[in-house]
């Protein structure tokens, strides 16, 4: 599954520490799902979406 | 902070234990057969089951690590201990079936001994190779 964690993450200028940190995931998890390697749970793609403010379904495209 | 990684110091400390494991399963055979031959059967109780006490760190650090993980870890934890199961259960259903054919002969106390120690050793090996995968 595609996604923008990665594109939304360099717009706040936070390193994969920093977004791990404030998701409560490790920063391996969040270098697996910005390489989709790893499509998250559906509660922390949404703790995601919330934290970036964009809609769930700007954030992943399952078609791709 | 970041969820503190401390799955090499878990792990560390599972190998460590194994190894404990083991050294402790060795000197217990040499007190079984060469020091306590003559003993009370409840002190040979007590000596071989010594080895425990290892096997429950593991259990403990094992515990600690899938509690400590977000959910990425946790399905590579799942994915290792499936493949250990099924990699050590099939071994022994193979060196099973073996020995039932009178192509090697083995103990069954050996099997069990050894058990314990493969489920380890193939855990770690499984997460490590899981873990490459979602890098």
């Amino acid at each position: 599954m595609n996604n923008r964690v990665r594109e939304l993450r360099a717009a706040n200028g936070w390193s994969q520490a920093e977004l791990a940190e404030r998701l409560d995931v490790s920063r391996q998890t969040v270098n697996a799902i910005e390489t989709g390697k790893y499509d998250p749970s559906l509660p922390l793609a949404f703790a995601i979406a919330r934290l970036f403010g964009e809609p769930i379904e700007t954030l992943f495209n399952p078609d791709a | 902070m970041a969820r503190p990684t401390r799955t090499p110091h878990r792990l560390r400390g599972c190998l460590i234990a194994s190894l404990a494991y083991l050294a402790t399963t060795g000197l217990c055979v040499w007190l079984l057969r060469d020091v306590l031959s003559g003993a009370p059967s409840g002190l040979r109780a007590v000596v071989s089951l010594l080895p425990i006490i290892p096997i429950g760190f593991t259990i403990r650090e094992v515990l600690h690590l899938v509690r400590d993980s977000d959910e990425l870890q946790r399905r590579i934890d799942l994915e290792s201990l499936a493949t250990a199961a099924l990699a050590v259960g099939l071994a022994c259903l193979s060196l099973g079936l073996l020995v039932g054919a009178d192509v090697v002969e083995i103990s069954g106390k050996t099997v069990l001994n050894w058990v314990f120690p493969a489920l380890s050793v193939t855990y770690l090996a499984a997460r490590v190779r899981a873990q490459r995968r979602y890098r």
